[in-house]
């Protein structure tokens, strides 16, 4: 049975379905409500977990990092400069391969400060060995919650769901909740055959010399390049149980027959969908993609889905300064790796909290139609007056 | 439901879909009237969906929520730009905020006054005023002039997009963990802004 839900209430449901031991958090807009939600329910008596208000993001990483190493499933979840100030945190979780999940609640980076939604926090750390998800919808956000858990312990990867900050944290909408017993079928009680045990010691993270550290990494590279079968097979298996699936890798929309297509991230999906039925109805062959797996990138998907498109228009909420838009990059070579031509146009949008409406989308699409393209990156819906000359 | 609203939904897909834009200024519960009426429209079996525009969190700052109701799953994740209904909890907004932007025409004005404002229906957009003293009234029943479950009754009845039961099943839910008392006088408050609205006066208590 469906409810309304905020966002943060639901996503904060599937953790406590997903029976962590160890919860640590340190609150940060708009991720906050998430964490609220589940200290609640742990002191209610709900949910049986240790809730560790850690002093900085940092400590917050830490804990969850050493609770995983010793065999208990945790959670966390941050954003924005939070999330930055994790980052020494996280890649070490990556490195000593802890299966631990978080939720990053997308938010801007400072300076200027904005606590508004865009995907810069995450993107950020897109090197740091972390397999990265991007949710449509607060359903796909509970959804995604429970795949993760079972990703994270079958690759022995730690995995974050990126879910737009208000976009979705803050929205209500209908959000089928799973049954209990649903869950625990679909995931089974944490082993984790390394957990650290004082009657066997042994070191995570320990020094690596230069005649192995280079292999320790492309260890990790390796785990990554099998986690995305991983990922589409349990997306397969979720379907199964619950009768929902998100494509597990990239989830495709009306690209079939399409001369433009606009590849995308998160829940600005919602209204390209939207666009691309209105103009659909005009009789114009536009279709669109969204990019659910960022990491591992799904480089053999994206072409798989691509291969027939005219030209593709990468619409993305973060860059990298000075070299343009993230996945466009890594989507024009894996394209030039493929053997295709395909033009593909970058633009950012939707930066710190800027509503990507129908109509912008709309402008985006009708002049990518016309052909023009460029490789330098284009801001959509930049107001060039405002914009500061140094 | 309501003869306002298209059955079938064969069409596009936001044929049948309303959106309502709250205005109101920090403290007075506009994110709340928001839920509210998403909650109450998914009682009544539409999809919904609500969410606030936040700005600087503090007391007496305007304030934004959009809510959206419709007969097929809602996709965008939107602002409401072009909202059929514009419900306005502190008149004061009308001079120093853009509250009517972008409202349809002959759309549903629920504002929280004595009386009609002067000077702003002069575009011929034919927009459908509701006034009613909320603040007034919810002092009466809340001890507070907190107008959002007032101006909620008066949207259900001027609109007729929500029914005033699941409303009220809404509000029993939402301020369930705030106690019995605090659940029956805004149910009271919702029952007069609904009877105002219908009938074109306040029921004496």
């Amino acid at each position: 049975m469906k409810s309304l839900l905020e966002g943060s209430r639901a996503v904060a449901e599937a953790v406590h379905l997903c029976r962590p031991q160890v919860i640590a958090a340190y609150p940060i807009t708009p991720q906050t409500h998430i964490i609220e939600h589940l200290a609640q329910f742990v002191a209610d008596g709900d949910l049986s977990a240790m809730f560790i208000n850690a002093e900085s993001e940092f400590g917050a990483a830490s804990i969850v990092l050493g609770a995983v190493a010793s065999g208990a499933r945790a959670f966390t979840a941050s954003a924005s400069q939070g999330l930055l100030l994790m980052t020494e945190v996280l890649y070490n979780i990556a490195g000593m391969r802890l299966p631990v999940v978080m939720v990053c609640a997308n938010r801007a980076v400072g300076a200027p400060i904005n606590i508004f939604s865009d995907h810069q926090d995450s993107m950020s750390v897109r090197d740091a060995g972390w397999i990265q998800l991007y949710v449509e919808s607060n359903q796909e956000a509970v959804d995604t919650v429970i795949q993760a858990y079972r990703i994270a312990e079958a690759c022995e990867l730690p995995v974050m769901v990126c879910m737009d900050g208000f976009f979705l944290t803050h929205t209500f909408e209908p959000v089928e909740i799973p049954q209990q017993t649903a869950v625990d079928e679909f995931l089974p009680p944490f082993h984790f055959a390394r957990a650290l045990d004082p009657s066997r010691p042994m070191t995570l993270g320990g020094g690596s010399e230069p005649d192995n550290y280079l292999e320790y990494r492309a260890g990790q590279h390796r785990a990554m390049e099998q986690a995305r079968d991983v990922i589409e097979a349990i997306d397969a298996d979720f379907s199964d149980h619950f009768a929902r699936g998100y494509g597990g890798l990239v989830d495709p929309y009306r690209v079939a027959g399409a001369e433009t297509v606009t590849v995308t991230l998160g829940s600005t999906m919602g209204a390209v969908r939207d666009v691309v039925d209105t103009l659909r109805e005009n009789g114009m062959a536009v279709g669109a993609l969204r990019l659910r797996c960022f990491r591992p990138f799904p480089a053999q998907a994206l072409i798989h889905c691509l291969a027939g498109a005219k030209r593709i228009v990468v619409l993305e909420k973060a860059f990298s300064a000075g070299a343009g838009g993230i996945v466009t990059g890594e989507l024009r070579a894996a394209l030039h790796q493929a053997g295709l031509a395909t033009p593909v146009e970058g633009v950012i949008g939707g930066l710190g909290g800027r509503d990507l409406t129908p109509a912008v989308i709309e402008a985006i699409f009708r002049r990518a139609a016309t052909g023009a393209s460029s490789v330098a990156c284009r801001f959509a819906d930049l107001n060039s007056d405002a914009a500061p000359s140094t | 439901m309501n003869s306002c609203v298209q059955e079938g939904g064969g069409g596009a897909r936001d044929a049948t879909q309303h959106e309502i834009r709250f205005h109101g200024r920090g403290g007075q519960g506009t994110v709340s009237a928001a839920a509210l009426l998403a909650l109450a429209a998914f009682e009544d079996d539409y999809e919904s969906q609500a969410f606030p525009k936040f700005g600087s969190e503090r007391r007496g700052a305007p304030v934004e929520a959009y809510v959206r109701i419709s007969h097929v799953p809602i996709r965008a994740h939107n602002q409401v730009y072009t909202p059929d209904a514009v419900v306005i909890q502190d008149s004061t907004l009308l001079r120093s905020e853009p509250v009517l932007q972008g409202l349809k025409i002959r759309g549903l004005i629920v504002l929280n006054s004595e009386r009609q404002p002067d000077g702003f229906n002069d575009d011929h957009s034919d927009f459908r005023w509701l006034c009613l003293p909320a603040s007034r009234i919810a002092e009466k029943y809340l001890g507070r002039p907190l107008p959002n479950t007032v101006l909620l009754g008066a949207l259900a009845a001027g609109s007729g997009w929500v029914s005033l039961s699941a409303l009220e099943q809404a509000v029993t839910s939402h301020l369930a963990k705030k106690g019995e008392d605090m659940v029956k006088v805004n149910i009271e408050a919702l029952r007069e802004g609904y009877r105002f609205a219908s009938q074109g006066e306040e029921v004496a208590s």
